[in-house]
This record gives C-alpha cells, structure tokens and sequence, in this order.
C-alpha cells in the first residue's frame, strides 16, 4: 500500500512538472491595460470622454495619427480621488509604439501637467507618430495627481512597417537637427565604457596578487601593514589624480563643445481654455435609478423638463465611454470601438420628441453586455455607490445638447 | 586522509587553492552585490536614474551620490578590516552599473523600446575611484569619509556631465522651450510616469540662480558623509566572526 501511495505521489510530482513546464509554451500578449478593473465609479464620475476619433485605424512606421475628443471633468467628481488640480493628458498605449509629437488641450501644447476645473468641459488632440509595428490599444488618458491614472476609451490600430526605418528628427535651438532615437548613443557608451575599464584596472591591479586567505592571515596576525607596498600607494594616487584630471577634463571639453545648454523645464500649466457647450435647456431630474443583475441593464426613472424652444429627444446615455444608444435618435458614424458601443443599448419608455414646456416622466434603461465586459456593474461594490454620466438630446435639427446625470444606484438582484 | 589531515601536499598546491579561493570569492562577492546594490538603487535612486528627464541639476545631483555611498561603504568595510583590499566601492560600482546595464538593455529597450539614450545608467566610477583611493591612502574610517565621502558627492554631477550635456541643448517645440532631455521624456511614452511625478527643479536654492547644481553637490557631498559612517559600520558588522563557533570547525 505505501508503495502505491508513494508511486501516486511520484507521479502526481510529475504531472505537475509537466504541466507548470507546459504553461511556459503558452504565453499570450499582454495587451490590455486594466482599464476593465479601474474601480468603475472612478471611470463613471471623474472624466467623461466623449466625441471621440481615431484617425486612422492603420498607420505605417514614422506616419502619423491623431487621437481627439473632449472630455468634461465631472462636478460630482468624488471624494476619494484627489481633485485633478495636477493632471496630465497622457495616452494609453503599451510604451513608446508610438511617439507622442503633439498634445493640447484647447489649442495649448500640454508637454507639462495642467490643472483642469470641475464642471468645464475641454478640447483635446493627441498626435502620435508610429513606431513600433504591431496592434495597439490606444486609449485616452489623463493622469491625475492623487487619484492615478483615468484611463478613457481606448481602440485598436495597427502599425505597419519596421521600426528599424523609425527616425526622429529634431532642430536645436543650436541649429543642429539630430534624430532623437539614436542622438548621444554612442558618446553614452564612450563614456561608460571608459569609466568602466577603469575601474576594472584597479580591481586588476588588486586581483592580480594574492586575495583573501593570505591576507586575512596577515590581518590576523597583525601585518596588515605589510600588505600595502610603496607601489600600491603610488598607482592609488595615480589613479586618483588621473580621475579627477579625467573628470575635469572632460568637464571643460564638454562646455566647449555644447556651451547653450538649459536646466530640464517644469511646471502646472494653469488655465487651460475650456469649451462653451450650448447651454442645457433640457432640465433632468433623476427620481431613482436601479441596476438589475441579472439582465446587465440599468434603469432610471427620469423626469425630463424641455424649456427649450425645440422639441427634443433622449439619443444616448454615455457613462464610462460606454455609450448607449437609441437609433431612432442616435447612430455612431465616428467608427467608435464596437465592445464600447451599445447601438441598440438605449431604451426610453416615452421617446417621443419632448415639446417645449413639456415635462415628462419616462423609464430609460441603458443593457448591454458591456455592463459586465467592462465590469461597471462592480459599481455596487464601490465605496461611493453613485452612477453618473452624461444624457444627449437632439433636436429634430440635429443640434444636441449634453446634461450630466448623478445619482445612488441600487442594486436588484432577482 | 584523515579530518585532521591537510588537504594540500604543498606549497604550489596551496597557492593554487587559495587563488582558486579568490576567484570564487569574488565571482560570489560581485554577483552578490550586484543583486543587493542594485534592488537597493533601483528602490531608492528609482527614477533618478532611470531617465534622462530627471537628470537635473538639484535632486538627482543630490539623491543619487546620497543611496548609492552605502554599499559602497559597508563593502570597503569588510574587505577592508578582513584583508585590507581597497577596492570595495569600485568592485560595488561595478556589480551595479553591470546590472544597470543588463537592465536597461534587455528590459527597457528589449522588452519596452525606450530608447537606451532615455534611459542610461548614472556614472558613479569617479566617486567610487577616489573613495577606495583615499581609503588605501589615509587607512582611516574618518578620513574616508569625510575626504571621500565629499568628493564622492562633488564628483557625481562632474563625471555626468560629459554623457548628460548633449541632452541639455535647448530645443524650440511648438511654441515651448524644452531640452532635449524633456523632450525624450515627452516623445517616449510612459503610461505610468506621469509628468507630474517627476521631481526635478523643485527646492529653494534659487539665491543661487543658475549655479546650483555645485551648491547641490556640496549638501549631497555632506549628507554621504553621514551616510558612509552609517554605512560603514553595518559593513564592519556583517564582516565580524563572533558568531561563528570555533567548534563547528
């Protein structure tokens, strides 16, 4: 009998070797970046992005292609997640696929950190220059100071080409146009290389006598002086004069060589111009909202007040760059990420269009499976389980109007 | 043979052992602090190192000579008291910066393209020279520190700027002054290194106007002072044998 359960235990060792070994033949891309576990109230209540364009889907090595949108800093923006006093408008792509040329925000260049205002809503363009071949996630993304990294929607695009052609030219204010991928490589590796010769030589110098057992008996025994020679105290000094000489010498060629350099430039960029957005004439009062587990659909009870003076309709619920829609009011013709894009996912029990003076009671329910893909319905797991987004309204001309919704959000769960 | 016995018949066969010995030691002792120093700099220097957009004249002049004197110091201690070797802070020097290198080039430009112009390794020979220097010279725990320990912080920022210059030529871009040391910083995008976490150009020496990086070096030259004393006696610590029992032997 312990023969046998000694046999299974052997074998049992075995076929977990083999399979832990098995496991590292397998090993898939890692090409998301966690936008799905971001705690959903952080991408429900923080920033809103929205009008969103990808301007190409596929794009060759040192081509070019443009990431813009707007984003509104919510006003409920909650209280665990420092203010974004100190943001910075960054893209979510996995390192430097491509290179960031250019970014703004309402027109300004935004290489430094901003500070952004509750409630107002902003411009924004991202310019990237592709540099690594391969399928990328670029996402939106601002970076806030305290409250880590908002990551926005993100969509795939592919890069074509080889990154051994990427170059990166760049004009000094010397007059000196350099390629940036490759500038300075080969003074680095001068340097470094010398300095590290040198200090092989004295570890050399060192090692070429006798180490440790003999000396650790002369310690003992009380001779450590008669370790170091007369010799060994002149190539010490002469090491040490040659590497301050070394040092100041190339100190001085140095600022021969490049006399206009700068320090590195820091600091907040304050305000940032923000977009007027037509005023809401359409008045929303959210009576109460509930997420209903088991069929992956939110539901709002919303009175809706028109003091407009064009009739109006409800065409999409955006939360979280998820967006629902109705397509009786609202289709996507901007070529938006299909997994964050809901185009049947808008309900609305009444959505005749809303006369002027009119006030309206209706039931809207926002399901897709993206409630779970995006796991937003982890919202009842939140500390702040509050849901917020932004409604649009069109009128029959198309113009459209943006209201902000934010409310508790109680879970059923049957 | 017996246990009583010697395991060398002669005095060739003895040397032979003993340089055997040597090598092995130093083959341990270098990979060793290669693993400790570097995890240690990685924690502590970070992002000072890493990238050419936090070499500043101010916190990297001042943090980087500040964490990387410690191995250093407790190294020099044991080889020095133990087999009075005055190579200890070159030998460290040289485990990190290998270290260094191996990462930065296999994982920041092969495994995540940042370009190895971004994100060179810090020079800390110069510091590290002088240092076993005026420790073979002076054979003093004091000295060393003081003579060493300064000129291991004024010689940082120095022995940098040959490599680190080039990068701070001023570029013109889109209507912003940058170096072009900001510039890789911008181009080459970082997901989670946000602008604002870089901690360069803050302080208050600005009595100083453009000459501070000196001003820096001397506060990080006095500040390694403290910390090679620090340093040095957790060295001369792990060198004692009090805790190893003759009998075991």
């Amino acid at each position: 009998m312990k023969i046998l359960k000694d046999k299974v235990a052997k074998l049992s060792f075995v076929a977990l070797l083999i399979t832990m070994t098995a496991a590292m033949f397998y090993a898939p891309t890692a090409s998301a970046h966690g936008e799905k576990s971001q705690a959903a109230f952080m991408r429900m209540r923080t920033i809103h992005w929205f009008d969103l364009n990808w301007s190409k889907d596929e794009v060759a090595v040192n081509d070019t292609m443009t990431l813009t949108g707007k984003f509104y800093v919510f006003q409920g923006w909650p209280e665990t997640v420092d203010k974004p006093e100190v943001s910075f408008l960054n893209v979510g792509i996995p390192g430097p696929v491509f290179i960031r040329a250019g970014s703004w925000i309402g027109g300004q260049l935004v290489p430094r950190s901003v500070s952004l205002e509750l409630g107002e809503t902003y411009e924004f363009k991202v310019l990237l220059k592709a540099r690594r071949p391969g399928d990328w996630h670029v996402h939106a993304m601002m970076n806030v100071q305290g409250g880590g990294p908002i990551i926005g929607p993100g969509k795939w695009v592919t890069v074509t080409g080889s990154m051994s052609n990427f170059v990166n030219p760049v004009t000094t204010l010397t007059g000196e146009t350099i390629d940036l991928e490759h500038y300075n490589l080969d003074n680095t590796y001068f340097w470094h290389g010398l300095w590290y010769a040198i200090g092989l030589l004295w570890v050399a110098y060192w090692a070429r006598k006798p180490l440790f057992i003999p000396r650790s008996i002369a310690v003992e025994s009380g001779k450590a002086n008669t370790l170091i020679t007369a010799l060994d105290r002149k190539v010490t000094l002469g090491f040490a004069v040659g590497t301050i000489a070394i040092v100041a010498a190339s100190m001085g060629s140095t600022n021969d060589k490049y006399p206009i350099t700068t320090p590195l430039q820091a600091g907040l960029l304050r305000g940032m111009k923000t977009i007027e957005l037509p005023v809401a004439t359409v008045k929303v009062k959210v009576e109460d909202a509930t997420y209903r587990v088991p069929g992956r659909a939110m539901q709002m009870t919303l009175t809706l007040t028109n003091n407009g003076d064009s009739a109006v309709r409800l065409g999409e619920f955006n939360t979280a760059g998820v967006r629902f829609l109705d397509p009786a009011v609202s289709e996507d013709e901007s070529g938006y990420p299909d997994d964050l894009l809901a185009e049947e996912g808008l309900t609305v029990s009444d959505n005749s269009p809303l006369a002027p003076g009119q006030s309206r009671t209706v039931q809207v329910t926002a399901s897709d499976a993206a409630w779970e893909v995006y796991r937003l319905a982890d919202l009842i797991y939140d500390p702040d389980s509050r849901f917020a987004g932004l409604l649009f309204f069109y009128d029959a001309s198309g113009n459209r109007q943006m209201v902000t919704v934010d409310a508790p959000l109680i879970p059923t769960f049957i | 043979m017996s246990a009583s016995q010697s395991a060398v018949r002669s005095r060739a066969e003895a040397v032979k052992v003993s340089r055997t010995f040597d090598w092995l030691i130093l083959f341990t002792l270098f990979f060793v602090v290669l693993g400790g120093y570097h995890i240690h700099y990685m924690l502590t220097g970070g992002d000072w190192d890493f990238w050419t957009d936090w070499k500043d004249r101010r916190l990297w002049v001042t943090v980087a000579p500040i964490v990387s004197i410690t191995f250093p110091a407790a190294v020099q201690a044991c080889l020095w008291y133990r087999y009075r070797l005055p190579f200890g802070a070159v030998v460290c020097i040289l485990g990190l910066l290998l270290g260094e290198w191996i990462n930065r080039y296999l994982n920041f430009w092969g495994w995540t393209y940042f370009p190895v112009n971004f994100c060179f390794p810090s020079n800390l020979f110069p510091g590290a020279i002088v240092l076993d220097a005026v420790l073979l010279l002076s054979g003093s725990l004091t000295v060393t520190a003081v003579v060493g320990g300064l000129a291991y912080g004024l010689l940082f920022y120095p022995g940098n700027w040959p490599i680190i210059a080039p990068l701070h030529v001023p570029v013109e871009y889109n209507g912003m002054m940058m170096t072009l040391a900001d510039l890789q910083g911008y181009h080459y995008v970082r997901t989670g290194t946000p602008e604002y976490i870089r901690m360069v150009e803050k302080g208050t020496l600005r009595t100083f106007g453009k000459d501070v990086a000196p001003v820096s070096a001397f506060f990080s030259g006095f500040v390694s002072i403290i910390i090679y004393f620090l340093w040095h006696f957790f060295g001369k610590w792990f060198a004692q044998t009090t805790f190893v029992s003759s009998e075991d032997f």
